[in-house]
């Protein structure tokens, strides 16, 4: 059975047909959560300026903005259509007047910086530790489980705590100088990012749930037909285990994404990191309702373009994926 | 021996939620005064003289601050459950179950809230309905149900095509009950209680960690095991207990929830 140009076009065509379906539902789950996020603040009681520390003075200028006279499907798909061109609104309270798109995308370089290293450093250490503890009974999964699930604020705290009492004992005991990287708070510092990335990899349950999933994947491709044969032809096994974790380990990063964003949120605040993350409190805080949901939408975007790059992954490595949906 | 080792995680787990929610019945009877409780002149002792684990440094017993604050979470999270399972069970048994146009519906809304990181999510209503207990517990609820609602209708896709659905249905059994009775009560229970525990887990960590950072969550002077460790890091100097305390508490019990709930899932999985 030779395949002929006919079945290869056939191929492509399924192949871009299942792309362009992935693509469709990523632009559909982000419409929806701005809905979602329009439905939230109308469901406020009263309405929503009321809610605001300064309301009466931004009163005219927010009815205008977020038309409030209008009916809320007409409110809603005005802000739907705002959000895909890009205007999110301007801050009025922690940055007034300015543009939420600008302040947003100047501090989520940042805390990009942090999740994709968190991400791509949990899927580094799971990975050769479920490859490792596969099949070795429950003890080794037990004590990742016990170390990671402590909380990101509690590590961050006692990570910074304990570099902080360990670095002047040894002033104190003139081990070394006073180093250079004492950073102040405020500014930017490769030792605290280096903490945030760290902690976020590993703390609340991050390791833990990469390692138990990764540990399950490989057990179930060890025990699979294709595996076995491979073991009785003598034919190498690592190469086929590494090829068949990659669409697995695809979809794990994209859900450990959303999780990774709430935990940003917590790092950022605890290390005191300029981000998103921390802006977004601080929004919350101030009751800055266009600079909160600005940030929440980039967070959803993350999430959601996380899952669709694993969808394109998995459907280019994975024929069968393309037949479905 | 096997049958020992087996169940040892699990029971320790299962024990140290069990004294959790027993602490929290005592805190509701016994009901502290955490106001009257400061007196400076007795400020960070160690542990004994009247005091179990002793003093903060305002003077405030660190036992019954400890006992206290489990009313933060253990409360809230049962309505925080409550919702969840509101939201999580109905449309994902019928999506599961009877599939259909509604079914891609429920999936797409479980995929819009999914797509909105949870601590996130929470903060915003939060910021939008205030911070009150109620509104951090509907929220988290909310918040938790998607996972919830996706894991039920993926196991209710796997089970509908089963042989006992159909000998029940020709049977003249009607499909409610073969929904909530034969797949969802029989055969989701222990998928159901794994999510629950993981949410009791989950709200504890959530309200802990807004409790530290504060601004949400509770606020001092009433006790949280978030805000006590904030307020003994602040000021670190004394007595030990007062940070240690709190903080191996919300570690242990975290713990304790993922050690129980593993020995639930060993039944999906057959």
């Amino acid at each position: 059975m030779s395949a002929g140009p006919s079945d290869d076009a056939v191929a492509a065509g399924r192949l871009v047909r299942s792309l362009f379906m992935r693509a469709a539902w990523f632009l559909a789950t982000l419409v929806g959560a701005v809905v979602l996020l329009q439905l939230l603040l109308w469901a406020a009681p009263g309405d929503p300026i009321d809610l605001l520390p300064n309301g009466e003075e931004l009163r005219p200028r927010l009815e205008a903005e977020w038309g409030l006279d209008r009916p809320l499907p007409v409110r809603v798909a005005s802000s739907v259509g705002k959000a895909l061109t890009g205007d999110l609104g301007t801050s009025f309270s922690v940055r007034p007047g300015a543009s939420v798109s600008e302040l947003v995308s100047s501090r989520a370089s940042r805390s990009l910086g942090i999740l994709l290293p968190a991400l791509l450093l949990g899927l580094a250490l799971a990975l050769p530790l479920a490859r490792l503890t596969a099949g070795r009974g429950a003890v080794a999964r037990r004590l990742v489980e016990a170390a990671s699930v402590a909380p990101v604020f509690l590590v961050a705290y006692l990570s910074v705590h304990g570099l902080n009492e360990l670095t002047f004992a040894l002033i104190e005991g003139d081990w070394i100088g006073r180093p250079g990287w004492f950073a102040l708070p405020d500014q930017p510092s490769a030792l605290r990012t280096a903490i945030a990335i760290s902690v976020l990899a590993v703390a609340s349950s991050s390791l833990a749930e990469l390692h138990g999933s990764l540990e399950a994947e490989v057990r179930h491709i060890r025990h699979s037909g294709y595996y076995e044969a491979a073991i009785a032809r003598g034919a190498p096994t690592r190469a086929l285990e590494l090829v068949n974790l990659v669409a697995p380990l695809a979809s794990l990063a994209a859900s450990r994404m959303t999780f990774l964003v709430g935990g940003l949120v917590i790092i950022e605040k605890v290390l005191l990191i300029n981000g998103a993350g921390a802006l977004l409190w601080d929004a919350c805080l101030q009751r800055d309702y266009n600079v909160a949901m600005g940030i929440t939408l980039y967070a959803a975007v993350a999430v959601c373009g996380a899952r669709l790059v694993a969808d394109v992954v998995r459907v280019l490595i994975d024929p069968r994926l393309r037949a479905s949906t | 021996m096997s049958e020992l080792k087996r169940w040892l995680a699990p029971g320790l787990g299962g024990l140290i939620l069990v004294a959790v929610v027993l602490t929290w019945l005592f805190s509701l009877v016994t009901g502290y005064d955490v106001i009257a409780d400061v007196d400076p002149s007795r400020a960070s002792l160690g542990p004994g003289e009247g005091h179990l684990l002793g003093t903060d440094h305002l003077g405030r017993d660190v036992f019954w601050r400890m006992v206290t604050a489990s009313e933060a979470f253990v409360g809230p999270s049962l309505l925080a459950a409550a919702v969840t399972l509101v939201l999580g069970l109905p449309p994902a048994g019928w999506a599961g179950y009877l599939g259909g146009g509604v079914a891609h519906l429920v999936r797409y809304l479980y995929t819009v809230l999914g797509s909105l990181p949870r601590f996130v999510l929470v903060l915003l209503c939060c910021a939008i309905y205030g911070n009150e207990t109620v509104v951090i517990a509907i929220a988290a609820g909310v918040a938790y149900a998607p996972a919830l609602g996706e894991a039920v209708t993926a196991r209710l896709e796997e089970l509908r095509s089963a042989d006992f659905v159909a000998a029940a249905r020709a049977h003249g059994v009607s499909p409610a009950r073969v929904l909530w009775y034969h797949l969802l009560w029989v055969n989701c229970r222990p998928l159901v209680a794994r999510h629950l525990l993981y949410l009791f887990g989950y709200y504890l960590l959530l309200e802990t960690t807004l409790s530290y950072i504060g601004g949400f969550g509770v606020e001092e002077p009433v006790p949280s095991w978030g805000n006590m460790l904030a307020f003994e890091f602040h000021v670190s100097d004394g007595n030990l207990y007062a940070w240690a305390a709190p903080a191996l508490a919300i570690w242990l019990t975290i713990l304790a929830t993922t050690l129980s709930a593993s020995a639930l899932s060993g039944v999906r999985r057959a």
